[in-house]
């Protein structure tokens, strides 16, 4: 039995996944993972570190890593790689002066070695906004098309209405777990 | 109110002893002691990374009500003249900040999902394999540990951790016994930098309010 195995095998008795929500700053990283765990929105502020969850969800243990996005902060991003299950990727889908920043860092993201076994939910938030672009656009603006090296998915939301919040994390899980527990 | 009856068992405890003389405190030495400690187990300067917690926060995840929320106030300038302050304060008990004591109802204790959020900020120095463990006894019952390691924190930074969990599920004639013994449901919460014990805070807990006794 190789050492991934072994791991997998630990994992699966606690049935625990952790994930990273990461992005540029002000794309909506706090407010999705606050939304999602039903509090309150109306006061949140810059990142200056992180805000960690930790929730049961559909039977699964998930541990949520929510770290800063400010430039100044990105160069700490690589230490919360370990042991990362899932990766979500959050966009401003209606700040568009900075959606060529946005896939850069993306593509830097997913050549680290330690997010290899990661899969990759990118949020195309804040579709509230007028003038935001769809995750039609986004695809091809981020040239997601591009990416072979792990199972990736977009999905629109908005993390201030709530809408599409459950159904991309849900489609997160499902293949975390498919990878990770059904395995042996 | 009734006076209750106090069982401490005054048997010496090897083990506590043990972790008391040790230099280096370390997880797993805190997971084997079987009881509330009388004592802190380290001193308030062990904290050489200006780990300081601003916020404790606890909600009901059922009504989404905030149930408890307490915060440090934000200090003003403390640049201006650190020796005055420092000067003009009375003699500060070293353990002021190391102790809280919640006073809740007994509807508390009928919870499903509650929301406990900490927040915490760091010093110049980056923190590394940040872990806490925190466990909650009634008497000498160990009732929930919690063990979770936050790992790295970035100098300077604001952190915040909210773990959501099911309120344990205890017996009824604990409940009452919980209800009728306010203070006697305490915690110690133990933290840890690359295996080191740091800082280590106490708190107890009454379930009586509002009750007439």
């Amino acid at each position: 039995m190789g050492f991934l195995t072994v791991l997998r095998k630990m994992k699966q008795k606690e049935k625990e996944m952790r994930i990273l929500i990461l992005g540029l700053d002000n794309a909506g990283k706090t407010t999705i993972l606050k939304r999602f765990n039903g509090e309150e929105i109306d006061t949140i502020s810059p990142t200056l570190g992180f805000n960690i969850k930790t929730l049961e969800h559909r039977g699964y243990k998930l541990n949520m890593w929510d770290v800063g996005g400010q430039k100044s902060l990105r160069s700490y991003w690589r230490n919360y790689f370990e042991c990362t299950d899932g990766l979500i990727w959050v966009v401003d889908s209606a700040d568009k002066r900075r959606l060529e920043d946005c896939r850069a860092e993306l593509h830097v993201l997913l050549k680290e070695e330690r997010l290899a076994g990661a899969t990759l939910l990118v949020f195309a938030n804040k579709q509230d906004l007028p003038g935001a672009c769809s995750s039609e656009e986004l695809k091809d603006i981020l040239e997601l098309e591009k990416i072979k090296t792990h199972h990736w998915q977009i999905v629109w939301c908005s993390a201030v209405t709530g809408q599409n919040l459950l159904s991309g994390i849900d489609w997160l899980i499902n293949d975390i777990a498919a990878r990770i527990f059904t395995l042996d | 109110m009734s006076v209750v009856s106090e069982q401490r068992k005054n048997l010496p405890d090897k083990h506590l002893e043990t972790v008391i003389n040790k230099e280096v405190i370390t997880p797993e030495d805190v997971l084997r002691i079987p009881k509330i400690t009388d004592t802190y187990l380290c001193s308030p300067d062990a904290n050489i990374f200006e780990i300081d917690f601003t916020r404790f926060k606890i909600r009901d995840l059922e009504s989404g009500a905030v149930l408890f929320e307490i915060a440090k106030p934000v200090p003003e300038n403390l640049e201006d003249n650190p020796d005055k302050t420092t000067e003009n304060e009375e003699a500060i008990d070293p353990n002021a900040g190391r102790f809280v004591r919640y006073q809740f109802t007994p509807q508390f204790l009928k919870l499903k999902m509650v929301g406990a959020t900490v927040e915490f900020t760091v010093g110049s120095k980056p923190v590394n394999r940040f872990r806490m463990i925190e466990r909650h006894f009634f008497r000498d019952k160990l009732l929930k540990t919690f063990d979770f390691e936050f790992g790295f924190c970035i100098p300077y930074s604001k952190n915040t951790c909210e773990h959501i969990y099911e309120f344990p599920n205890l017996p009824p004639d604990l409940v009452n016994e919980m209800i009728a013994s306010p203070f006697e449901t305490r915690s110690d919460s133990f933290y840890f930098v690359e295996d080191c014990l740091i800082m280590h805070n106490k708190a107890d807990y009454a379930y009586n309010g509002g009750v007439s006794t």
